[in-house]
């Protein structure tokens, strides 16, 4: 018998379900290297991080997560970013 | 020229209700016109839906939407859409409509689409029931919006705009893991919007996938996803039909 959350390739999809399940965020990518979990992408709110870095440590059976997610900026593009198509 | 601001991915909730708000507001004398692509809530309840409906109601431009993936999480699409209609939003499921935008007439067509994946590594409508309705679903969906689009042009439009949230092409999700493209979006879109005739193709749906692209018989595509912009929207200036060189 093996312990499949022991397991990174097994335990990377049961983080990334919970994720999506719990924190309804869908482009979160999910790493594990020497025993840690590292969760990356963007979400739209610091509550929103949280909620994932939550739902990931719920899922990674007492593996250290360091939550690497960004905050999407929602500033207001200035004249000159906008893209003229001809 | 007008002046076409676009987002998607908005996911709204009851965590960020007004936030999103005040960038709509401030669009008047930036834009024309807001074309939304499609996932304006987290879950797809009808809470956050209406959530959604104050943050985009009586903006200060026309406001053309198309719902996403996560908006149909609780089956409440139906009802979503209707308050977003009640709220004055044009909502598209596969249909096209043509807004005056300061007297040049913009033509948009679109709906939430679907996936399948691109030529090359495309899912074909062959074995289990679930595959064949999932290809057919995309299948469907593209022949409606050949159809909306062509409506569109035939009515006059000096502008024609396609409004996804699944991607027409692959350019645009560079930077999404290959292994989950045909989940992302389908060629079977671009084949029709190619087809069909538009200026520009707009889509959302993969955050981690790229601004600009082109489908192949040079149609530019811009996936405009909130966390691919980076920015609360992103202006697109386009010239009419009829005063291009």
């Amino acid at each position: 018998m093996t312990r499949t959350e022991d397991v990174p390739h097994y335990l990377v999809e049961h983080i990334r379900a919970r994720v999506a399940e719990e924190a309804h965020e869908l482009g979160v990518q999910v790493d594990v290297r020497e025993g840690k979990v590292y969760l990356r992408g963007r979400v739209m709110s610091s509550e929103r991080r949280r909620d994932v870095e939550e739902a990931a440590r719920a899922a990674a059976h007492g593996h250290p997560v360091c939550n690497e997610v960004s905050v999407v900026s929602s500033r207001e593009p200035d004249e000159g970013e906008q893209e003229r198509l001809s | 020229m007008i002046r076409v601001a676009a987002v998607g991915d908005i996911h709204v909730g009851a965590d960020t209700a007004g936030r999103y708000r005040r960038h709509v507001t401030g669009l008047a004398g930036h834009a024309d016109v807001l074309l939304v692509a499609g996932d304006l809530t987290r879950h797809g309840t009808v809470e956050e839906g209406r959530v959604a409906v104050e943050e985009l109601k009586d903006a200060p431009v026309p406001v053309i939407a198309v719902l996403g993936n996560h908006d149909h999480h609780s089956d409440a699409q139906d009802e979503i859409a209707a308050m977003l209609r009640d709220a004055g939003i044009i909502v598209l499921e596969g249909d096209g409509a043509i807004v005056d935008c300061d007297g040049v007439r913009l033509g948009v067509a679109g709906g939430k689409g679907f996936g399948g994946g691109f030529p090359g590594r495309s899912a074909g409508e062959f074995g289990e029931r679930v595959m064949k309705e999932f290809v057919r679903e995309t299948r469907s969906f593209s022949e409606r919006l050949r159809q909306a689009l062509t409506e569109v042009n035939e009515a006059g439009a000096d502008v024609t705009i396609a409004l996804t949230h699944y991607s027409p092409i692959k350019e645009t999700l560079a930077g999404e893991p290959l292994e989950i493209y045909p989940f992302l979006g389908s060629y079977l879109m671009a084949e029709a919007i190619d087809e069909a005739g538009a200026d520009l193709a707009v889509h959302g749906h993969a955050h981690l996938g790229s601004e600009k692209g082109v489908t192949s018989a040079g149609t530019r595509v811009r996936n405009v996803a909130l966390p691919v912009l980076g920015q609360a929207y992103a202006v697109y200036c386009l010239e009419p039909a009829a005063t291009r060189a």
